[in-house]
């Protein structure tokens, strides 16, 4: 039902009634992952994955290089299939078949390099929804600055200009479910904003999206639900507010006259962060904050300070970084 | 099969609106008749330069007539006779006393001068020749120059001395000299077609004779153009698929396609290249036979077994040579799977001519019903004259649609999970392990 309404907008392209629309219905959901494991010789890759991506909503998958983000989005394209668990995409099991309401944008572009942009984009489109797709093509030409070099061949692009190219490819069906690897691996910021407003029309739109990153401030910024993979395990799943309802206030930032000199040897303090400028300790748990406050005073003058929720980057250094490596060594 | 259909497009146009197709479609009747072009074309480029032929004649009758052959030669050979322009070097015959006490030492002089340019060649004519008996070294006739094997003098000399020596033989055994010439005469053992009815008048037709061209020609340059056509439709899969993978190309395309299209799609792709080019060519010869009137020398049977038997060769090697691509991660690896995937088409190549010369032959015969090798072979052996039975191109075609299918059944198998593996040389047991597995 949700992707009958969802269809209807989208081609309607009014924009209000999306919304309204949008709000009004039910999400269900476009993927729904049930215990999946994926093996490749004695790597486990993906390891009992259970994940559902509601329709319309935007997911960002993060996990450190080689945790399993690409695996699992191959796994949901049905490139491979997973050894064991189950994949269901817009409700249905699609083992074996390639799905037109799916667009894929790999994390490895590729393209022809002998094509021209527009003739690649028109194949990739019709190779994908069996119809012709002129008018779509120019339409993200135009929106993605590219008018100019539609009939350049792809060797001659920049890589950025390539990244945006394979991002048309995948967009230009029209697909319902959008699943990019690191689309912003390599953009310049214009085109990160370039990209980052495209993804954002295309979920107004009605499309639900997949993206994994590297980029802690893209995911915060723009999805909806943050999904973590470290070691082929989930490890955080929600919304970026209650994930770090999880991990609750226990971060103080504080700008001080005497700087990391006067912060050193604080009882009650996990770790401390120098930004220069700027320190953030961590507050090690059942300890109160006003103690260790009270504590920096009387060592110097505090400038400024904030209790804050950490943020995704500092959450993800906690799960994949050295010191959650040390703890898992120790 | 839209998406199927695309992607045949996409690797049709990709090969076909390419200037090096077009310059190949030229250049390949003349580089396949190259050869024969060259050849006709380098006629007038011989070497003018007069040749000096010493002749150590120890049977005393030989230089003699040598003398007045090379003068007769001298004034009909060397010259053109419409521009009066020199095409030939003239011959000069020099005779010299052979050296009884040291013939080693004359043969040395006589090579050193060789060597100086100063002289071509130098014959030694034993002294029994007239009639051939006792030891051979008596009765030899030895042409001593740089390049004797290739040299035309030596030709020249084989047919001027031997007629010579016999018509001497026949005159010593008493026969009339006049009768020389016939008796000495050649008759040529005809090469005859068989005697077949006129299936319009009902009456029998006289047997055509079968020439060269026929007997040869025809079914080699169907058996090369297969060849050819193979090469061009289902050799560049190997190369383009490993493109494909390491480009990561078809990592979007599987997000298009499912593997076995994408496969497909190559495939076909590749076969049409090929149909295209053999219509252009097969349509092209007919055309130009026809205008030259050579149109009887188009052997109509065989274009339809060309066809079906192309079209299976390109699928079968297609499929192995896409599914053996997808294994592969750089171009090392490819170049070194080239040459096992092309034995279906290679060692044809090697075994032709003993299989053109004795088609009936059961070494032929079971050769040609072996699937990988049928298309070519059972192509070569129905297009010779001989005829071979009705039913082995049909039994042939049955075991090779059977073996097309299991190729591309494996092919897909192995493509399906090659396309995707990164990383390592391509193994043998993993393949099998693929196509088993799926």
């Amino acid at each position: 039902m949700c992707i009958v309404i969802a269809n209807a907008v989208r081609q309607s392209h009014n924009l209000s009634v999306i919304n309204v629309l949008l709000i009004g219905v039910i999400r269900m959901n476009v993927v729904e992952i049930e215990n999946i494991t994926k093996t490749f010789g004695a790597l486990k890759a993906v390891d009992d994955l259970s994940l559902n991506v509601p329709q319309g909503s935007i997911y960002g998958f993060i996990g450190p290089n080689g945790s399993g983000k690409t695996t699992t989005l191959r796994m949901i394209m049905n490139i491979i299939y997973p050894d064991s668990g189950k994949i269901r995409i817009f409700d249905k099991e699609m083992r074996g078949t390639a799905s037109e309401r799916i667009g894929y944008l790999p994390e490895e572009r590729g393209m022809y390099k002998k094509m021209k942009v527009r003739e690649l984009l028109r194949f990739y489109g019709e190779l994908k929804s069996g119809r012709k797709v002129n008018k779509e093509v120019d339409y993200w030409l135009d929106k993605l600055d590219l008018s100019d070099w539609a009939d350049k061949k792809i060797e001659t692009l920049s890589k950025g200009m390539g990244q945006k190219v394979q991002f048309i490819s995948t967009v230009v069906s029209q697909p319902e479910l959008i699943i990019l690897d690191e689309p912003f691996t390599g953009l310049d910021p214009v085109n990160v904003e370039t990209i980052k407003n495209a993804v954002l029309e295309l979920r107004t739109q009605g499309a639900t999206v997949i993206f994994s990153t590297h980029d802690m401030n893209v995911a915060e910024n723009m999805c909806d639900f943050i999904f973590m993979i470290f070691k082929g395990k989930k490890v955080l799943d929600g919304t970026l507010v209650s994930i770090q309802d999880k991990y609750g206030s226990d971060t103080l930032r504080v700008r001080t006259e005497g700087g990391i000199s006067t912060l050193k040897n604080l009882d009650g303090v996990e770790k401390i962060a120098d930004f220069g400028q700027l320190q953030e300790l961590r507050i090690a748990p059942d300890n109160d904050h006003q103690k260790i406050l009270s504590e920096i005073m009387s060592r110097t003058r505090v400038y400024s300070f904030e209790l804050a929720k950490p943020t995704l980057y500092d959450i993800f250094l906690r799960i994949a970084g050295p010191e959650a490596k040390e703890e898992t060594d120790a | 099969m839209r998406r199927v259909f695309r992607m045949v497009k996409r690797e049709y146009l990709a090969s076909v609106k390419t200037k090096a197709f077009i310059i190949m479609l030229v250049l390949m009747p003349v580089l396949m008749g190259g050869s024969g072009i060259a050849m006709y074309l380098l006629r007038g480029q011989v070497d003018t330069t007069d040749k000096q032929v010493t002749v150590l004649d120890r049977s005393g009758i030989v230089a003699d007539m040598l003398l007045k052959a090379v003068e007769e030669r001298n004034k009909s050979a060397v010259y053109d006779k419409k521009t009066r322009k020199k095409i030939q070097p003239a011959y000069i015959i020099d005779i010299s006393k052979p050296d009884e006490k040291d013939p080693q030492a004359q043969r040395l002089r006589l090579s050193d001068r060789i060597r100086l340019g100063e002289l071509h060649a130098f014959l030694e004519i034993g002294p029994n020749v007239r009639h051939p008996e006792g030891e051979q070294s008596t009765f030899s006739i030895k042409y001593h120059a740089k390049n004797a094997a290739v040299d035309n003098i030596r030709n020249w000399l084989n047919n001027t001395i031997n007629p010579y020596l016999r018509k001497v033989r026949i005159k010593d055994a008493g026969v009339d000299e006049s009768k020389a010439d016939e008796i000495m005469a050649w008759l040529q053992v005809e090469a005859m077609g068989l005697v077949s009815v006129d299936e319009e008048t009902g009456e029998i037709k006289e047997a055509k004779r079968t020439s060269e061209a026929e007997a040869f020609l025809v079914p080699v340059i169907l058996f090369f153009l297969m060849f050819m056509l193979v090469m061009m439709g289902a050799m560049p899969l190997l190369q383009t698929t490993m493109e494909e993978k390491t480009q990561r190309i078809a990592e979007v395309l599987l997000g298009c396609l499912k593997p076995h299209e994408f496969m497909a799609g190559k495939v076909i792709g590749g076969l049409a290249v090929s149909l295209t080019v053999a219509f252009i060519y097969i349509i092209g010869g007919i055309f130009f036979l026809g205008k030259i009137g050579l149109k009887d020398f188009i052997p109509f049977y065989i274009i339809p077994w060309f066809f079906i038997f192309l079209v299976l060769e390109i699928v079968m090697l297609g499929s192995l040579l896409a599914a053996l691509g997808s294994a592969c991660n750089d171009p090392k690896d490819a170049q070194n799977l080239t040459f096992p995937a092309m034995i279906p088409v290679f060692f044809p190549m090697f075994i032709f001519m003993p299989i053109l010369q004795e088609p009936t032959s059961s070494f032929a015969t079971w050769l040609s019903l072996f699937p990988p090798f049928t298309p070519m072979l059972m192509l070569i052996r129905k297009a010779a004259p001989v005829g071979i039975p009705a039913w082995q191109p049909w039994v042939g075609l049955v075991g090779v649609v059977l073996f097309t299918a299991f190729v591309v059944w494996v092919g897909g198998r192995i493509f399906r999970i090659g396309i995707l593996m990164q990383g390592g040389a391509p193994k043998l047991s993993n393949m099998i392990k693929w196509a088993i597995r799926g």
